[in-house]
């Protein structure tokens, strides 16, 4: 299948995924009781629902999900239940709307084509979002692919295709964390302090690490085309280029004096915080010397501390 | 750096910092066991509600496990709403003495910290929304709700705990669940917490106090009045295999994110919140603490005790805001030696030099 050629650029959000995700395992759970003997070998029933976000100028921005019911007698997505659904959500969440629907499965199929234009009527340019359920360790890449569908010449006949899509992971700050938090089991108690900081030392070493394994395979790469074993490619070299020009990310002064103020802000916090403590355990201090030297100590102990 | 010896490095790390934190994997994967969760078993769950074990016991539910799904729900929710507070309701079963989240969906009401039953507002959306999901296979039930306190705390207020106690005479099982989307920000941790309450005159055994957070002083007195009328529950985690299979590629083209994240900018004006919060709290406690230095004849040990622990109190709140603080910019520091510090044959390269106290003129 051809790449898009549509220009549209797509945000997804990982709800959507783990949305996605949820749907496939409950239908594949009830449909295969725990009970029942060992691996399953069936294929699991294709689940189907609707995508929704926002599509501002050329970017579309998918947030969120819910499922449909799919009639396989006439091979269509239930519509009644469609709108219903639609009003709910519309109700808590005023801003999304159908960007278009999704499915599970390994590969787009010819009857897809057939739910894809039913949806053309609530959005002219709906989108397919296709989840690969099949746990395959030995990919890397997330098995989710975007399909748009085209309007192709093939054989003289303008046919619709569908065309896959490239897409960005996009999420907002909350949505990282939660994620993360359940990705990766942190510790949801305060801990210590050691734990915290290494906590999210690892997470920022982590990406750091992702960042330079990458980098040293955009450099192997560049060395090897130096050395002529594979022939230069220039778009990729302008890439790279431009890529490298971006550095330094930002030299003004300007930001030169706020990030330094705000590096001073941070210290000026620790300061207080420090004397916080320190003014604490002086109090305690007073406290216990008061109590160990009372003036007033029916036994007339110690003089009193001056 | 050889990747290698990185790799392996690192996992003894990872290691040694689990078992100091007691995590516990859930089987691996590969076995279909861990997805049995997701079944939802009919007869079982009827059985239960005639039998109606939480009668006898108050204290019967124990623990709360959250699904992915539910959990990244609630927060999205719960952050789209900025400082307002949101609401909505959790789906899911009972297994033994714990609560099954399983999902969770919104409802289109504000600001449930006036009104005792803004959920009569919400009861049509509810119904068509249940009847919908029994539709398309979600077949759990509700069994609980969720609302946000932005930026004070996971607890429950009066009158949430009278809507708490109202539900658990009539809709039982039923688990109040509070998000704080202002603080998971800020701490880069998720802040939740999960409680019931006890029926009205029912006195508790006392118990520890649970994990201890900071209140701003408007909110303070109410948190005090009602703590003993409820318990929180322990929250715990799962994700089915296929979730574990898909979190995991996802990192693949998240790092990017985290990498990005800037916890400082986004809060600002919430830490500053918490600033001045604690500044009053300070006052406070230093007029507190002059009366009692004259009166050190006569006030018995008891009065400075509280007096000595408002003042801990303080500090560690302190410390918790410091550290979220130090946190965030050593991020931007380390950014900063990414990005920036290029062309060091050319500059002089003040920020590679490390962390040393820079004075602006």
């Amino acid at each position: 299948m051809a790449s898009s050629s549509s220009g549209l650029t797509f945000k997804l959000h990982p709800l959507v995924i783990v949305n996605i995700s949820d749907h496939h395992t409950r239908v594949k759970s009830q449909s295969q009781p725990p009970t029942a003997t060992s691996a399953s070998n069936s294929p699991a029933p294709r689940v189907f629902g609707c995508v929704i976000g926002v599509q501002r100028g050329r970017t579309v921005e998918i947030f969120n999900s819910f499922e449909l019911l799919y009639d396989s007698s006439t091979r269509s997505l239930d519509r009644s239940f469609l709108e219903k659904k639609q009003d709910l959500y519309k109700k808590v969440f005023p801003n999304f709307y159908i960007l278009g629907w999704y499915s599970t499965g390994a590969d787009a199929e010819e009857s897809d084509m057939h739910i894809h234009k039913a949806l053309m009527d609530i959005n002219e340019n709906p989108v397919y979002v296709l989840l690969n359920p099949l746990i395959n360790h030995a990919q890397k890449d997330l098995p989710v692919t975007i399909y748009e569908s085209e309007m192709h010449v093939i054989d003289g006949i303008p046919q619709l295709i569908f065309v896959r899509s490239s897409y960005t992971i996009e999420t907002v700050e909350a949505e990282r964390i939660s994620v993360d938090h359940v990705a990766h089991l942190k510790p949801s108690d305060g801990g210590s302090a050691a734990t915290q900081l290494a906590a999210h030392l690892t997470g920022i070493h982590s990406a750091i690490k992702m960042l330079n394994s990458r980098i040293r395979v955009l450099h192997h790469y560049l060395n090897a085309m130096q050395k002529g074993e594979i022939p230069y490619e220039h778009s990729l070299l302008r890439q790279v280029s431009s890529l490298l020009r971006r550095l330094p990310a930002i030299e003004s002064e300007k930001f030169q004096d706020d990030f330094l103020m705000e590096y001073n802000d941070t210290l000026l916090i620790s300061y207080l915080a420090m004397f916080t403590d320190c003014s604490s355990t002086m109090n305690d201090l007073v406290d216990k010397i008061n109590i160990a030297y009372d003036r007033h100590s029916r036994k007339g102990g110690r003089t009193a501390f001056i | 750096m050889d990747p290698l010896s990185f790799s392996s490095s690192a996992a003894m790390a990872q290691q040694t910092w689990e078992l100091e934190n007691n995590i516990v994997t859930m089987e691996p994967p590969q076995s279909s066991e861990s997805d049995s969760v997701f079944h939802y078993d009919e007869s079982a769950q009827a059985k239960i509600q005639q039998e109606k074990p939480w009668l006898k016991d108050p204290h019967y539910f124990k623990r709360v496990k959250i699904s992915a799904l539910a959990l990244l729900k609630m927060v999205v929710h719960a952050r789209s709403g900025g400082t307002i507070e949101i609401m909505g309701l959790m789906q899911g079963k009972t297994d033994g003495d714990a609560i099954i989240v399983m999902d969770a969906f919104a409802l289109p009401v504000e600001g449930t910290e006036t009104r005792v039953n803004a959920q009569a507002d919400a009861y049509e959306y509810m119904v068509e929304y249940s009847q919908t999901n029994k539709q398309a296979g979600r077949l759990e039930n509700v069994v609980g709700w969720y609302h946000s306190h932005p930026g004070y705390g996971c607890w429950l207020s009066g009158i949430d705990v009278s809507t708490q106690m109202l539900n658990q005479q009539y809709q039982e099982p039923f688990l109040a669940v509070v998000i704080d989307p202002t603080r998971t920000v800020s701490a880069g941790k998720v802040e939740i917490g999960a409680f019931r309450t006890y029926p009205e005159g029912y006195m508790p055994s006392d118990e520890p106090v649970s994990e201890y957070q900071t209140i701003p002083l408007n909110k303070i007195e109410d948190f005090g009045v009602h703590c003993k009328q409820y318990y929180s529950m322990d929250v715990t985690y799962f994700k089915s295999s296929l979730d574990c299979h898909l979190l995991d590629l996802l990192w693949n083209k998240y790092w990017v994110n985290t990498l990005s994240s800037s916890p400082l900018l986004g809060n600002g004006d919430y830490v500053a919140g918490q600033i001045s919060d604690l500044a009053e709290k300070l006052e406070q406690a230093e007029g507190q603490l002059s009366h009692s230095r004259f009166g050190s004849l006569i006030t018995p040990t008891q009065r400075k005790k509280e007096e000595q622990s408002q003042l801990a109190k303080i500090t560690r709140d302190s410390a918790k805001i410091t550290v979220e603080q130090v946190h965030g910019l050593m991020s931007q520091v380390i950014k900063n030696t990414l990005f920036n510090s290029v062309r060091q044959s050319v500059k002089t390269q003040p920020e590679s030099s490390g962390p040393e106290p820079m004075v602006q003129s």
